[in-house]
């Protein structure tokens, strides 16, 4: 009689285990037609009934959280728009591209979302989503936004990689701001040596013995290096960029032409660039530490005054808050730009422009619900009449524009403007929705400070300078889709090349042509063939 | 004879206390380097990176003050509080019962009922089913959209199974005969003698909980229901990317300052409770992890 207590108890608890674990069947999440309708464009009209919208987006400031329910610009979105906007910040990388998925896969979307890979590729997000019909086409949605798309849509291989069968999913919001490293050297111990800023390899070379033997810090001690620097990304990453495209081979890819294309270490030129790498290493003038160093282990080491050449981002360099540790360490230190060295076939690259941008995508249901229109509504008043209100808040509280039409913060309560870090919740979609790289808005992120010693620091002259040296336009990169043995092929591809870099394979012809035919090996031609029939495809190859 | 084993018996207590004071010198050398870490100053870090020693006057707890007084800390340490107490509570109510009455050996289909739980343990649903379930239960931005799922665990419930196991038949039927019911019996009988393993499995979830991070993400879109280890990422990915943050950069602490800060905070709460069971801990898992 008294076993059927244990039965029930049993039951129960089985049952919400069960629960737990066998949800029910996911539902088709191809709801929506394979290919959406066509919405011909219609005149923004005023709606009678406010739209919701569920935007999810990316945060500017991660730590600061999303603003609070009663922001002021959600009543003037609902005012001057009628959209009842919901706003969500989505993770960043893989978590939030599992958020994605696991949202797309039970047929969840929000109204519009920003793509969220964690390859950083949002492009390849997108054509995922779009292959399983959760994502409208937006063709029409340009049409109702004229300023923006002027602003924010205006790069038409932007677009064209947001394009799929002739029809554009995704809106490319422009890329942050482009080609913002750059190869920088210690001014004053420059001049302290009595060298000249190094032109060529060789020279390079030279003034990297000079930083090492000659005690540049004259603190009486052998311990700094010529140059400082760490690997990111595969092969020899993009730090080292200027000493590759010294020989004409920066970056994985040969992007010049149709004929030419394929990876860059096919080039003879290449092993001569590695070469040359490992002469650094061998003579000891670069920081050893740099196969394994990590990013902000790199950067406290040039703030150490560890060493005298370096490649860096400008605001890393040179924001007030990334620069002052390195001014109270060395208060008589300057770092200045330094054009690209030119190789002995007369080659001079500073690294590879891969214009990454964030993709905004309209969800095939709210299509579905007629939302496109409203979420053009939006995104223009973002661009036009919310601009000011979503970038740097309200005027005269959080900024003011001065006479040369410059935004500011003078005269204004430091901790209601817009740069106080209790501001930020406020201007979360500043990065990912409202900003488009204009003069005045670079000029107002990247403000003019002075340092201990009264010189100003003007973090946009290292920006201009570096934008003004010689790119390889490798956009075409962006479809390029990885080979299905990706993690193999790269690391066989890094290791290889970091050996010869180090020495710990000497750079011959032999073990050159072994290092070639490994990667053939795992597939190498068959890869440069479809990335190749890619670009070709996208009409970026010629 | 005899004494030839004394001194066996003191040899190997010797080579046992070396073995285990390298194991803890192993243990200890990161733990030291993360407090370490916690507490440089930015300038020293921006110097000469990370001592080993800190001198007496060269430490900060800036990293400590800028994580905490952060302002969605107390709300998110509140919430990271909540979720660990209530899932906690939950998951050994559920746990507690299902582990007796897998332990009954005569329990009718009990050989059924283990092989459907341990199904579950072997072949995981995945995130998909997980996540349509809970979103189709209307349980996003709910706290029960994290305690829920992981509520039952197989693995903390076989333990506990094979504890009650352990426990004499005897007492059981001398209460079924002085007419307990099975309720009374597994409350007034049965969970008296097991606080070891209760605590023991209670740490196992409170561990789990206070430290989930994934779900959150998943399922709570609403910040105002962030855990603390969603908001040390946050704050993390933040210090992290300093040089796209324009203005000024929000951290005044090494990035690894912040991180060894934010692991030394999370791991308070846990390592303040582990020494009251500690003494239950041992016998919990032991008596728990043997059949008999």
């Amino acid at each position: 009689m008294k076993n059927w207590k244990y039965v029930l108890i049993a039951v129960v608890l089985v049952s919400t285990q069960l629960l737990a674990a066998c949800a029910q069947e996911p539902a088709a999440p191809t709801a929506a037609p394979e290919v959406a309708a066509t919405v011909a464009p219609v005149e923004p009209t005023a709606v009678p009934e406010p739209v919701d919208i569920t935007l999810w987006a990316m945060a500017t400031v991660t730590e600061a959280g999303p603003p609070p329910d009663d922001w002021i610009a959600y009543d003037r979105i609902l005012e001057e728009v009628n959209v009842n906007l919901k706003y969500e910040i989505l993770p960043t990388g893989s978590d939030g591209e599992a958020k994605l998925n696991a949202a797309a896969a039970a047929n969840n979307l929000p109204d519009f979302m920003q793509m969220v890979s964690a390859s950083n590729d949002p492009r390849g997000a997108l054509y995922n989503l779009v292959q399983l019909g959760l994502i409208a086409q937006v063709d029409d949605m340009l049409a109702l936004m004229p300023e923006r798309t002027q602003k924010h849509y205006n790069d038409p291989l932007a677009l064209s990689l947001s394009t799929f069968d002739g029809h554009l999913y995704g809106l490319p919001e422009p890329p942050p701001i482009p080609r913002r490293e750059g190869l920088l050297i210690r001014k004053d111990w420059l001049d302290k040596l009595g060298l000249a800023v190094p032109t060529t390899p060789e020279e390079l070379m030279a003034v990297a013995v000079a930083f090492t033997e000659q005690d540049p810090d004259g603190n009486g001690k052998k311990d700094t290096y010529g140059l400082g620097g760490f690997l990111n990304g595969d092969g020899m990453g993009t730090r080292f960029d200027f000493i590759m495209g010294a020989y004409g081979v920066a970056g994985m890819w040969d992007f010049d032409d149709a004929a030419s294309f394929g990876l860059n270490v096919r080039n003879e030129k290449y092993p001569e660039a590695l070469a040359f790498f490992n002469s650094l290493v061998e003579a000891k003038v670069i920081d050893p530490d740099w196969p394994t160093l990590k990013r902000d282990d790199f950067r406290a080491r040039w703030k150490q005054g560890l060493f005298g050449i370096m490649w860096e981002d400008f605001a890393a360099l040179s924001n007030k808050s990334n620069y002052t540790p390195f001014d109270e360490n060395f208060p008589d230190a300057e770092w200045v730009p330094i054009p690209a060295p030119k190789g002995p076939y007369g080659d001079a690259t500073y690294g590879v422009y891969t214009g990454r941008g964030q993709i905004f995508a309209v969800s095939q249901k709210a299509a579905d619900e007629g939302k496109k229109e409203a979420i053009a509504r939006l995104l223009e008043w973002m661009a036009t009449d919310g601009y000011y209100l979503l970038g740097f808040g309200e005027e005269g509280v959080n900024f003011i524009i001065d006479a040369n039409g410059n935004i500011s913060t003078e005269g204004l309560d430091p901790t209601k403007a817009y740069t106080a870090a209790e501001f930020q919740p406020f201007t979360q979609m500043r990065n990912q929705l409202v900003f488009y790289n204009s003069t005045q808005e670079i000029a107002a992120r990247y403000p003019n400070w002075t340092t201990i010693n009264g010189r100003t620091m003007q973090p946009l002259t290292y920006l201009t300078f570096y934008q003004s040296q010689p790119w390889v336009d490798g956009r075409g990169i962006q479809v390029i889709l990885p080979p299905a043995n990706a993690a193999d092929f790269l690391r066989y591809y890094t290791e290889g090349i970091v050996q010869f870099a180090l020495g710990q394979k000497e750079v011959s012809d032999e073990n050159w042509a072994e290092y070639l035919a490994g990667l053939d090996s795992l597939g190498a031609v068959e890869y440069e063939a479809s990335a190749k029939q890619a670009l070709i495809d996208a009409g970026l190859l010629k | 004879m005899l004494r030839v084993r004394t001194r066996d018996a003191i040899a190997f207590q010797i080579g046992v206390a070396i073995f285990l004071s390298i194991i803890l010198f192993i243990i200890l050398i990161p733990l030291w380097r993360v407090i370490v870490t916690a507490f440089v100053p930015l300038d020293t870090y921006t110097r000469e990176g990370i001592p080993f020693f800190l001198a007496p006057w060269d430490w900060t707890v800036e990293a400590f003050r800028q994580l905490i007084t952060h302002s969605l800390f107390p709300r998110a340490l509140l919430n990271s509080f909540i979720i660990t107490g209530l899932g906690t509570i939950i998951s050994l109510l559920l746990t507690i019962p299902m582990a007796y009455g897998l332990s009954v050996k005569n329990l009718p289909g009990r050989n059924f009922f283990m092989i459907l739980i341990l199904f579950t343990y072997l072949f995981s649903p995945g995130l998909i089913p997980v996540y349509l379930l809970i979103t189709r239960m209307g349980l996003t931005d709910n706290f029960l959209a994290i305690i829920l799922p992981p509520a039952v665990s197989v693995y903390n419930t076989l333990v506990m199974m094979r504890f009650f196991e352990g426990l004499p038949d005897e007492l059981r039927e001398a209460a079924a005969l002085d007419g307990a019911n099975e309720f009374q019996i597994l409350w007034n009988v049965m969970l008296p003698l097991s606080k070891p393993i209760i605590l023991t499995i209670g740490l196992f979830y409170a561990v789990y909980f206070w430290n989930e991070f994934f779900t959150p993400i998943l399922y709570l879109n609403d910040h105002d229901l962030m855990p603390l280890p969603v908001l040390l990422r946050n704050i993390l990915i933040s210090a992290s990317f300093n040089e796209y943050v324009e203005y000024d950069a929000f951290s005044s602490s090494a990035l690894e300052s912040l991180k060894a800060a934010g692991v030394l905070i999370t791991m308070l709460p846990m390592l303040a409770i582990y020494p009251w069971i500690q003494r239950y801990f041992t016998k919990g898992t032991l008596v728990g992890g043997v059949k008999e």
